[in-house]
């Protein structure tokens, strides 16, 4: 795994969603992620999870790529791990 | 994965959407990961199961109550209003706050949350959110510069925005009468969190957070603004000339953070709630707006009703809920066929 593109979606605001003018993204290179988060978000992509439906919660759009193309998975925001979660901005657009 | 809070106590209640359990097994026998990782993935992995039976249990029973016609024991004739502070971490419900509330944020929290019940209580008869008088919990300061607010399945939690996008979310008061709704929701129709559905669950929390804001203001329908999320605009969004996150009278409006589709062909069934919930939520605005007075008075109470007179419905489409809404207009308010005519035209004017 090298880099991988993080978006946070939803809350309460409708970050990400089609016209929004919110936005909230980061780049993770994961050699940087320790040892177990670097597992942690293996596990995301091969088994995911998926976004969860807690009202107003956010969700994780995760995208890597792959000999395939790129693979791309919503995970609920606790599921995450807090380095991941951690490379997001938010800001307007 | 879920987080512990520091004390040591697990917090089931944000436990409820977690790894799968056979991925958890396996990295709880994985020799590669630390001690206390594997002993984490263990302990997720034991409550998990006894937090999914309970979610599931818990739709299982109300649904099994609605069946029967029976009524929920009350708890308590009203609720306990209850204020937690997260400290700026991720772990709810964090420390309770004993009044009096020294911090300002704690007091609009209790002092808000406080007249959501009794905006409840007073214009529908609502006793808590689940109309048998459960205690109404609210966690504040949650993570560091969080720029959201949402309902987790037990409790309201509120971020402190970033200070440039967003201000404390607590400084909207239909922010929290729209988080509360999400919970009357949940003990109600059980809306899902996708398609229809998902922009109904949504629709409604933003017309009852809109209804109460009104009411604390003592506005009507032709005074209010129909804005949601107007006082949290922190000073970057203002700058940028956004007055709001949506705008339940244009939502289409150029001063949305969140601009919104007007009629319900533009929505898909991979559409975002807060996206799908513009065409009812204007339906519901033209219906207020066109039946005059005060919109919690006649037509906020058509929606109240279609709300709590039926079975839990978590797949309800659009179109079934307008025409529930019409039903509910005729049948509860026969002698004024003024109300359906307004409920008839704000779902028309949104091509339902």
């Amino acid at each position: 795994m090298a880099l991988v593109d993080v978006e946070r979606i939803g809350g309460f605001g409708g970050f990400g969603s089609p016209g929004s003018h919110l936005r909230s993204r980061g780049i993770v290179e994961t050699s940087d992620l320790s040892h177990d988060d670097q597992q942690a978000l293996e596990a995301l992509f091969d088994n995911s999870p998926g976004g969860g439906d807690l009202p107003d919660a956010f969700k994780y759009r995760l995208t890597r790529q792959t000999a395939q193309g790129p693979q791309t998975v919503e995970i609920a925001e606790h599921h995450v791990p807090e380095a991941v979660r951690a490379t997001v901005k938010d800001e307007l657009v | 994965m879920f987080e512990i809070q520091r004390e040591g106590f697990i917090d089931m209640r944000y436990c409820c959407h977690i790894v799968p359990k056979d991925v958890l097994d396996r990295f709880a026998e994985d020799t590669r990961l630390s001690d206390e990782l594997r002993e984490g993935m263990s302990r997720t992995s034991r409550v998990s199961d006894g937090v999914r039976t309970l979610r599931v249990q818990a739709g299982i029973f109300t649904t099994a109550v609605q069946a029967s016609g029976a009524q929920f024991v009350q708890l308590a004739a009203a609720p306990t209003v209850t204020v937690y502070d997260c400290k700026q971490t991720q772990t709810p419900p964090g420390t309770l706050l004993v009044p009096p509330y020294g911090d300002p944020t704690a007091k609009r929290a209790f002092a808000e949350t406080t007249k959501v019940a009794n905006f409840y209580q007073a214009l529908f008869g609502r006793n808590s959110i689940d109309n048998a008088g459960m205690t109404m919990m609210s966690s504040i300061h949650f993570g560091v510069k969080f720029n959201n607010a949402l309902w987790n399945g037990a409790q309201m939690i509120y971020g402190d925005g970033d200070g440039q996008i967003f201000i404390d979310f607590t400084n909207g008061n239909d922010v929290i009468g729209h988080e509360l709704t999400h919970g009357v929701t949940q003990n109600t129709l059980q809306l899902a969190y996708k398609g229809d559905a998902g922009g109904l669950n949504e629709s409604l929390s933003d017309c009852f957070g809109s209804m109460f804001r009104q009411w604390e203001a003592g506005q009507d329908a032709n005074s209010a603004d129909w804005l949601i999320g107007s006082t949290i605009m922190g000073p970057m969004a203002i700058g940028r000339g956004f007055t709001c996150l949506r705008d339940m009278a244009n939502p289409a409006a150029t001063h949305c953070l969140n601009p919104q589709p007007i009629n319900y062909s533009q929505l898909t069934p991979s559409t975002d709630p807060h996206y799908a919930s513009g065409p009812p939520n204007l339906a519901f605005c033209v219906a207020c707006k066109t039946k005059g007075g005060n919109s919690w008075e006649k037509i906020g109470q058509v929606w109240y009703a279609t709300m709590t007179g039926t079975d839990a419905t978590p797949n309800m489409t659009m179109p079934d809920f307008a025409n529930r809404t019409r039903q509910v207009a005729r049948k509860n308010f026969p002698a004024d066929p003024t109300v359906f005519a307004a409920v008839d035209k704000g779902w028309k004017q949104v091509g339902l």
